[in-house]
Parts: structure tokens; C-alpha cells; sequence
């Protein structure tokens, strides 16, 4: 058994019983279940790196759960798929990898970071599960198998966000989340539920190829568009984000923003890959345009004025989505226009690419700086804290790399992303440019506040006896740094190698498709089978 | 055309009568109720989407010799799933309401807002 | 692996960054270097040059984060003081942003 086939059930297989059997490890000792966390997130992060060095060097790969063999997507006389199929193109793999690095930074700094407190088999348990969730809305295919993969990651982040439980506003922040993320969990099942009545599939690659501009298919991608959006943090909708973020511990909330990134990767899924041309309405692109701009504007300017560290990062969080937001959102308004995709719409895909794993990456690495400020100076609070960097060296540098890297300070990797999102946003209307300037603008000045009041200033006699934060804490920081520092250091080979192949991979609506379906499948076939299945549905 | 379709009414009626209930209720435990007529309605017309007239049910060792009509399997594996994610959500919301009335000594969600701004 | 990204209208070397950076800590270096270390601790010599104001008389000179960025806060007090109040905090108004943004798209969708 050619274990290098499996590598994709494999990604998903491993956090999921990890998670189930971390319970029992941990009833061995505290010691055990540390290593145990240790040893499988870096599996996990292997398997996912092997994913990608497999999907780089050959394709497109699909995986069939259940089938007598990995790949066959096509049993003999059927001409749709009938099975569970994991799918993994450059775009995906890439995200997954990063965001399995972020888990595993997660998981390393939490070590000693919620040492002190119980229930921690169970916050192990639920991490895994949280990541599991999250590689698994990125490397799926199939919709439905999405659908159950965002209520894993839902559940397991609504458990986490109330881990201190003994604090009031942790709880107020999980049931916040909770709401509005039921009510989109129900938005996407009743969109599910129109495809299926209509179509008759529910595979991502078999709904591309049938999928026709008429009402229900403007009205599944409305909902999906407003559901996943909002799981993203998109301004009218983001209220929970700094809630939720700044009441977390710092480890969680990392996989926190992978999660949203994951529910992003997926409404680009539908929006490029699945629809692509047959979206039927420019609506929906300047929908997203319009979104994006008011998160970028909104999130920071409601950042600049907060006081509370990891609040002020939440915002942060929705103004960089914003980012993408609109970066996707210009793209789609290229598609179909090869005149215009050439120009800027692939330049405006790969910027927000690019900006989506300069995101995970240093957002993360912020929110585990603010945790080690919690730790070493007891509150999140900025105005009690002053003078930190003399104490903490490490993460006031570690901080100094992340917040250069979100303000899109040059040579660091935010400015490059930001600077192809410019560029490309720049061509469809010159306001979205000024948008996004004046965004990174005020986001340098947040994190300039930040830096001088939590480590420069005078020493406070408070802080006398602060020392630097444990090396599994800075180990985890590390991680993340790393990972920024190699791709501020190597623009053109990640551009290159990395971010222009999942561009064209997103872009390419034809070639998805045909990875998964083999592509000498006749489309008449299946869309004759689709319409028959469909209007005796509606008609019942 | 109403009595073809009375199924999809009926779920657009549910839908957003749990959707109201989300969005007026002051009561965390109305609202919590409200999610789950929200859920359930949304089961319900996966559930209806697999109908077809006459059909049998969808097990091949329970049907009649020589029956081809039966009514579509798929929606109902859907809604199997969909109801157990629910049931663990409702659990969930209730006992995520539990502590919150613990912790602030009311179930009012107006009263509940220390995270602000 | 070292060379550059070019976009349609210009192009981006990390390395040249670099060596700015290299540059400029070196000048940065040598302006410390000339500094003196002989000046006497306790006079005048040792006192924050305050634009020839008086120093407080505080133990903890430092800007708070909460008055940070008040002029900014100041002149934009109409659109923060609306913004604010749109966070009031209560869940199903979250719910009721969601919905709205949901009908409002809908109906650009459909008509």
C-alpha cells in the first residue's frame, strides 16, 4: 500500500483520531499528553507538507473515500461522482499548509501557555478537532462533506472560545459566536438543500459543470456568499470577531483565524471555481467590493481607538479580510474578460491569495505576542502596561516582525501582497486603492500605539519581577516568524512557486472539473441526468 | 399549485418563524428555541426534496418484486447528519445559557452586552 | 530564488531592502559611536529636554494607551461617536446585520 496516495484522508484521519484518543493519553500524565500534542501536530504538518510537495509537482490530486481504490471518481456506468472525494489543487494546498503550520504553532506555544489550568485533555481534544475541521473545509470536494466540516470547526471553536470559563465575557463571547454562526450553518444547509433539489448533485466538480445563472443558483450563492462571509468577518456582520479573538486563549484564537481563512477559501471555491462565468450577475463581485471596503475601513478605524490588546487585533482581523475581500471581488469582476484577466484579475487572485497566508501567518504570530503579554502582565489591558521590552526582548522582537509585517512595511511580506492587491484594485476604480491605503496607514498607527505603550516607555515598578515567557512559548512564536521571514526574504520564488500556480488553479473553472470528473465525461450526460432529477423535484 | 408545493411553504414558514424568533426574543432560552424551529425546518425540507409520488422506501431487500419507484436515499443520509449536528448545537447553546445565567444573573440579552464597542 | 517580482507597472527586490537596512544601521552605528560617555549623572547634563517646557513632576512619564490618538479621535467625533454605537454588544442585533446584509444583497441579486 503506496502510502503516499493516501496522504490526503490521511490529513484529514490523523487529527480526528488524535483528538478522540488524546483523552485517554492524557489519563497516562500530564508529560504524555504534552508529547503526544507535540509528536501529532507535527505529523500533521509533515502530512499536509507532503500534500503539497505531491500536488505541486503532480497536479491536481483527488482522493475517493470508500472506493476500491484512492481514485476512482467514476464508478463504471455512473457519470457523476457518487462518493466522498477530497480534492487538493495548488490553491488549497497551500492554504492547508499554512494553516497546519499555524496549528502547530498553536499547539506548541499552548503547552505552557494554559498549563495552570484543568480541563486540559479536553482542550487538546477539542484543538485537534478544531484542526481536523479546518484542513477539512479546505481539502474537501464535496459540499455536503463541507457543510459537516464547518460544524465540527463551529463546535470545537464554541467549546475553546469558552475555555475560562470562569470569566463572564468569555461565555458572553462564545454564545455571540454561537448565534450567527448557527443561523449561517442553517443559511448553507438550505442552500445545500436548493442545489440538491435542483441539480441533483452535490459534488463541487459535478455542480460546476451543471450549474446554469437562473434564480435558484443567484439565491444559493447569496447565501453562501452572506454565510461564509460573515464566518470570515466581514464588516456588518464581524461584531463577534473581536469578541470572540480577544476571550479565547492566544492558542486557540490562531486556529481561530485559520478557521475564518478556511471558510474564505471555500466561498472562493464557489465563487471561482464552481460558478466562475456562469455567476450570471455582476452583482455579486461588487457586492464583495463593497464589503470589502467597508471592513478594511471600518475594522481599522474601530482599531485605532481600542485599549484592549487582543481586541484591537480582532478588528485588525476584519480589516485584513477586507483586504481580501476586495482583492476576490476584483478578480471575479475580470472573469470571463481575457483582456482584463490578463491586466489585473490574476495579479488582484494572487495578491489576495498571497495576502490570505501572509494573514494566517502573522495575525497568528500577534495574537501569540498578546497572549505572552497577558501572561507576563496579568491583563490585556494597554493602559496598566508600559516598559515590557526591557524584560521581554524576544517578543518585542517577535512582535516588531509581526506588526511590520501587518502595517505592509516593506521588505516584510505584508507589503508585497498588499502592493499586488494595490495594483490590481487600482485598475477597476482608484477609490478602492485610497480605501485600502488609508487602511494600512491607520493600521501602522494602531500597531505603533501598541508597541510604544505595551514594551517601550519607562520600567513600572509592577513589572520588576515580569521575565520573558517560557521557550515553548517562544518556540511557538518561532514557528510563525520563520515562516514570515523566509517568504519576506524569497518574494519572487513564492510568488512563482507558490502563489501564481494557485491563482491560475482558482481561475481555471475547467481544469477543476476536469481533475476530479477525468474530463472525457460528456457534459450533456450529466446535465441531462441533473435537469430530470431536478424538475421532478420541483414538481412533485 | 399551492397544494403541489404546500411542502416548501410550510418550510418557508417555519424557516422564518425560527428567524424571527433569532432576531426579537430577548429570552436566551426563546432564542435557543428558535435556532432549533430554524433547524429543524431546514431537515424538514431536505427530507421533502426526496419525495417522489407513490415511491417506496429506498432499502432494496424491503421493496416489492419488481418496484423501481422509490423515494431518493441521499436527502435522507443528508438529514440524518444535519439533525445529529443539531442536536449537539442545542446542547451546546443550553448549556452555554446555563453559565451565562450563572455568571450574570439574568437571561435577558440585553443585559448581556460587557463586551462592547 | 534572488530575483526580483515584477507587477504590470513596476517591480519589488527584497534584497535592495536589505541592504538599505544594512546601510542605515551602520550610519545608525556610527552616530552612536560618536557619542561621549563622560557627562555627569545628576546635573543638568542628564535632564529630558523638554522643548524648554517644565518636566512634570511625575515618577512615570508616559502617554497612556487611552489618550493616544485623541486629536485623531477629536476630529472624527461624529463618525465614531455613530460607528460605536453601532457595536452595542446585544447578540440578536449581530443576528440583525447578518439578516440585513443578507436581504439587502438578495434584493440587488433578484431585481
Amino acid at each position: 500500500m503506496n502510502l503516499m496516495n493516501h496522504l490526503l484522508a490521511l490529513a484529514l484521519a490523523v487529527p480526528l483520531l488524535a483528538a478522540f484518543a488524546t483523552p485517554l493519553i492524557a489519563m497516562i500524565s500530564p508529560k504524555a499528553r504534552n508529547m503526544w500534542v507535540s509528536c501529532v501536530s507535527a505529523l500533521i504538518t509533515l502530512i499536509v507538507f507532503g500534500v503539497l510537495c505531491r500536488v505541486l509537482s503532480m497536479g491536481t490530486q483527488v482522493y475517493v473515500m470508500g472506493a476500491p481504490s484512492w481514485n476512482i471518481t467514476l464508478p463504471s456506468g455512473l457519470a457523476i461522482p457518487v462518493r466522498i472525494i477530497l480534492e487538493a489543487d495548488a490553491f488549497n494546498a497551500l492554504v492547508a499548509f499554512i494553516a497546519s503550520l499555524s496549528s502547530l504553532a498553536g499547539a506548541i506555544y499552548g503547552l505552557k501557555f494554559v498549563r495552570k489550568f484543568t480541563g486540559l485533555e479536553f482542550y487538546s481534544a477539542l484543538y485537534f478537532l478544531l484542526t481536523a475541521g479546518t484542513l477539512g473545509m479546505i481539502l474537501t470536494g464535496d459540499l455536503f462533506n463541507f457543510f459537516v466540516f464547518l460544524e465540527i470547526s463551529s463546535v470545537a471553536s464554541f467549546g475553546l472560545i469558552a475555555f475560562w470559563r470562569d470569566r463572564p465575557e468569555a461565555v458572553e463571547a462564545s454564545y455571540k459566536y454561537m448565534l450567527v454562526s448557527q443561523l449561517a450553518a442553517q443559511l448553507v444547509l438550505v442552500a445545500l438543500a436548493f442545489i440538491y433539489g435542483r441539480y441533483g448533485v452535490l459534488n463541487m466538480a459535478a455542480f460546476s459543470s451543471v450549474v446554469q445563472p437562473d434564480l435558484v443558483s443567484k439565491v444559493v450563492l447569496v447565501f453562501i456568499l452572506v454565510a461564509l462571509g460573515m464566518k470570515c468577518g466581514s464588516f456588518p456582520m464581524h461584531m463577534w470577531m473581536p469578541d470572540a479573538y480577544a476571550e479565547a486563549p492566544a492558542s486557540v484564537t490562531v486556529l481561530l483565524v485559520a478557521m475564518s481563512q478556511a471558510s474564505l477559501v471555500v466561498l472562493c471555491r464557489f465563487c471561482f471555481s464552481i460558478y466562475g462565468t456562469a455567476m450570471g450577475t455582476s452583482v455579486i463581485p461588487w457586492a464583495l467590493i463593497v464589503l470589502g471596503c467597508l471592513s478594511m475601513f471600518g475594522g481599522v478605524s474601530m482599531a485605532v481607538v481600542q485599549h484592549e490588546v487582543k481586541r484591537l487585533m480582532g478588528y485588525h482581523s476584519v480589516s485584513q479580510v477586507g483586504y481580501m475581500l476586495t482583492a476576490f471581488g476584483v478578480g471575479m469582476l475580470a472573469l470571463g474578460d481575457k483582456t482584463a484577466m490578463d491586466g489585473f484579475g490574476v495579479t488582484a487572485v494572487a495578491g489576495g491569495i498571497y495576502h490570505m497566508i501572509n494573514y494566517i501567518l502573522y495575525k497568528g504570530l500577534l495574537f501569540l505576542c498578546a497572549g505572552a503579554l497577558y501572561m507576563a502582565a496579568g491583563s490585556r489591558d494597554l493602559d496598566k502596561m508600559g516598559g515590557l521590552a526591557r524584560k521581554m526582548p524576544l517578543t518585542s522582537a517577535l512582535f516588531l516582525i509581526a506588526a511590520a509585517a501587518i502595517s505592509g512595511l516593506p521588505p516584510f511580506n505584508g507589503f508585497v501582497s498588499k502592493w499586488m492587491i494595490y495594483e490590481s484594485v487600482y485598475a477597476v476604480h482608484p477609490i478602492l486603492m485610497v480605501v485600502a491605503l488609508v487602511s494600512s496607514v491607520l493600521t501602522l498607527a494602531s500597531f505603533v500605539k501598541v508597541y510604544q505603550t505595551a514594551f517601550l516607555g519607562p520600567e513600572r515598578e509592577q513589572f520588576a519581577q515580569t521575565h520573558e515567557v517560557p521557550r515553548a512559548m517562544i518556540a511557538g512564536m518561532c514557528v510563525l516568524a520563520v515562516a514570515i521571514v523566509v517568504l519576506s526574504l524569497f518574494p519572487s520564488w513564492t510568488v512563482n512557486t507558490l502563489v501564481r500556480p494557485a491563482a491560475e488553479a482558482l481561475v481555471n473553472k475547467a481544469s477543476y472539473g476536469a481533475a476530479v470528473m477525468g474530463g472525457a465525461l460528456s457534459c450533456s450526460a450529466v446535465f441531462s441526468l441533473a435537469l430530470v432529477s431536478g424538475t421532478r423535484a420541483f414538481g412533485c | 399549485m399551492i397544494s403541489a408545493n404546500l411542502p416548501y411553504f410550510v418550510f418557508a414558514v417555519l424557516f422564518l418563524i425560527g428567524l424571527l424568533g433569532a432576531l426579537l426574543e430577548t429570552n436566551l432560552i426563546k432564542i435557543g428555541i428558535a435556532i432549533d424551529v430554524m433547524e429543524s425546518a431546514a431537515n424538514m425540507f431536505i427530507i421533502v426534496l426526496g419525495y417522489r409520488n407513490g415511491g417506496y422506501i429506498p432499502v432494496k431487500f424491503l421493496m416489492p418484486e419488481g418496484v423501481t419507484n422509490f423515494v431518493l436515499p441521499t436527502p435522507q443520509a443528508l438529514t440524518l447528519t444535519a439533525i445529529v449536528i443539531a442536536l449537539a448545537t442545542s446542547a451546546l447553546m443550553l448549556s452555554l445559557i446555563v453559565m451565562l445565567y450563572r455568571h450574570y444573573g439574568t437571561l435577558d440579552v440585553r443585559e448581556i452586552r460587557r463586551l462592547r464597542g | 530564488m534572488f530575483s526580483s517580482v515584477f507587477s504590470g507597472a513596476g517591480f519589488w527586490d527584497a534584497g535592495v531592502w536589505v541592504l538599505m537596512f544594512v546601510f542605515a544601521g551602520g550610519y545608525a552605528w556610527l552616530i552612536r559611536r560618536a557619542g561621549r560617555s563622560d557627562y555627569k549623572k545628576g546635573t543638568d547634563q542628564d535632564e529630558v529636554y523638554y522643548s524648554g517646557n517644565v518636566m512634570p513632576d511625575v515618577d512615570v512619564f508616559t502617554v497612556p494607551a487611552s489618550s493616544s490618538y485623541w486629536g485623531f479621535r477629536e476630529a472624527l467625533k461624529a463618525y465614531y461617536s455613530r460607528l460605536s454605537a453601532m457595536h452595542t454588544g446585544v447578540a440578536t442585533e449581530y443576528v440583525g446585520w447578518f439578516v440585513l446584509t443578507g436581504a439587502v444583497i438578495l434584493v440587488f441579486v433578484l431585481v
